[in-house]
């Protein structure tokens, strides 16, 4: 999960990201980083991500459950 | 589908641009972000400087110019054109079609093939098909083939979603029969079922101008647009073009009997750099082989964004080079389209500012 962490700080623009912050409470959660999560899905887990899915993950730990959930059913 | 051609060349290439520049650092406080958002935006996407029409420039303005100039350099004769197919999505009139008001602006004869189609981001792929099936013609010698859009007059000022992006632009592609042509190989997919993807759903017939489609309304992520604007769904499209172009290339090259390292450059439609970069890393292949530059100097202009990544990239190496060339265009329908051929030696390759 470190990788994923490190890399979603750097999507974030946030120095560190810990599993049960909020995605709605960074400045930078918005359709950019949403976008950026989707590629991330695609090029790190294989798979496909919608952004009604991303949106709804709620914390960094719903969104690593939800790659992680989508991978092993791809 | 696949599709082949055989005895058939690009001979020539022509963009124009709108001279009117736009910077996105100045456009950024139109955007309803913080100014450090949209400065990760512009350093992932590659937003910069896009070229618009200033004021009421219709698509028949920029491909009259273009004709003209080729006309007045001797490059071209009014009376060896055969066909005329335009590809636009934001054409002069709902009728008559803008292909016969560039003919007759540009005073051509009456034996003149003059056709529309309505294709975006995958228009030159589309078009470049269409003109092949045209040069299958005795009678057809030669075909001009002009993309262009003015688009921008369509999106929103306030959506940072796609205003950034946009650009306008024509370009002028010459094809023709030749008797020493390596076999072009063409793919071409539709799916009209995600056709909500990326649409202007106001001004048509089905649903009409009108005061209420010109209200500006608030996205979910903070963009105003209205009815009569162009809206696009980025994350959707983005799913789309990861999923369906590397298996289409990849594909291709196989029908092609080709090694993708045979392939020297791989000029794709132009959405942004962020795309480009991923669909380079899908394909395993370099992004110097790739070139993503054309958003970043002149915007998106759909259809036009392969010619100007060939012009802006390849002008110089295509006057007496050849170039093993793989093309693609993706976008709204969904339409997506790639092609293989030897580009080159073109007898023009220039590019020109409007007016």
């Amino acid at each position: 999960m470190d990788g994923f962490l490190i890399e979603l700080a750097d999507v974030l623009e946030e120095d560190v990201v810990t599993p049960t912050d909020l995605l709605e409470q960074f400045q930078g959660w918005d359709s950019l980083a949403v976008l950026s999560v989707i590629a991330m899905a695609d090029s790190d887990f294989g798979v496909k991500l919608t952004s009604k899915q991303v949106n709804a993950a709620g914390t960094v730990q719903g969104l690593y459950d939800l790659m992680n959930a989508a991978s092993m059913t791809a | 589908m696949r599709l082949d051609f055989a005895n058939k060349k690009i001979s020539g290439l022509l963009t124009v641009l709108p001279r009117n520049e736009r910077s996105f650092l100045d456009e950024m406080a139109n955007f309803n972000f913080p100014i450090s958002r949209s400065l990760k935006l512009k350093a992932v996407m590659g937003y910069d400087r896009h070229r618009l029409v200033d004021g009421p420039v219709c698509v028949s303005d920029l491909a009259v110019f273009g004709m003209t100039h080729l006309f007045e350099t001797g490059t071209l004769k009014r009376d060896e054109i055969d066909a005329l197919v335009l590809v636009t999505q934001s054409p002069d009139y709902f009728m008559p079609a803008t292909s016969n008001v560039i003919q007759g602006r540009l005073g051509l004869h009456d034996d003149v093939f003059c056709v529309d189609i309505n294709q975006g981001c995958a228009g030159f792929v589309v078009g470049l098909i269409e003109a092949f099936m045209l040069l299958e013609q005795p009678a057809i010698q030669k075909v001009v083939l002009i993309n262009a859009d003015v688009i921008s007059r369509k999106v929103s000022t306030r959506d940072r979603n796609s205003f950034p992006l946009i650009g306008d632009a024509a370009a002028i592609t010459l094809l023709e029969r030749t008797s020493d042509a390596a076999p072009i190989v063409a793919s071409i997919k539709m799916d009209g079922s995600r056709r909500d993807a990326l649409m202007i759903p106001a001004g048509g017939f089905r649903q009409p101008s009108h005061p209420a489609t010109a209200t500006m309304t608030e996205d979910s992520a903070g963009n105003f647009r209205a009815l009569d604007h162009l809206v696009m769904d980025g994350a959707a499209v983005f799913n789309f073009v990861m999923m369906e172009i590397p298996a289409m290339i990849e594909s291709l090259l196989t029908a092609a009997h080709r090694d993708i390292g045979s392939v020297d450059a791989f000029l794709f439609h132009q959405p942004n750099r962020f795309m480009l970069q991923k669909l380079a890393d899908k394909l395993g292949v370099p992004h110097e082989k790739m070139p993503s530059n054309v958003v970043e100097n002149f915007g998106n202009s759909s259809g036009v964004t392969i010619p100007l990544a060939i012009a802006l990239n390849l002008r110089q190496q295509l006057r007496d080079t050849t170039v093993q060339v793989c093309l693609a265009g993706f976008g709204v329908g969904l339409t997506w389209g790639a092609m293989l051929l030897a580009l080159g030696p073109l007898h023009f390759c220039e590019m020109i500012d409007y007016p």
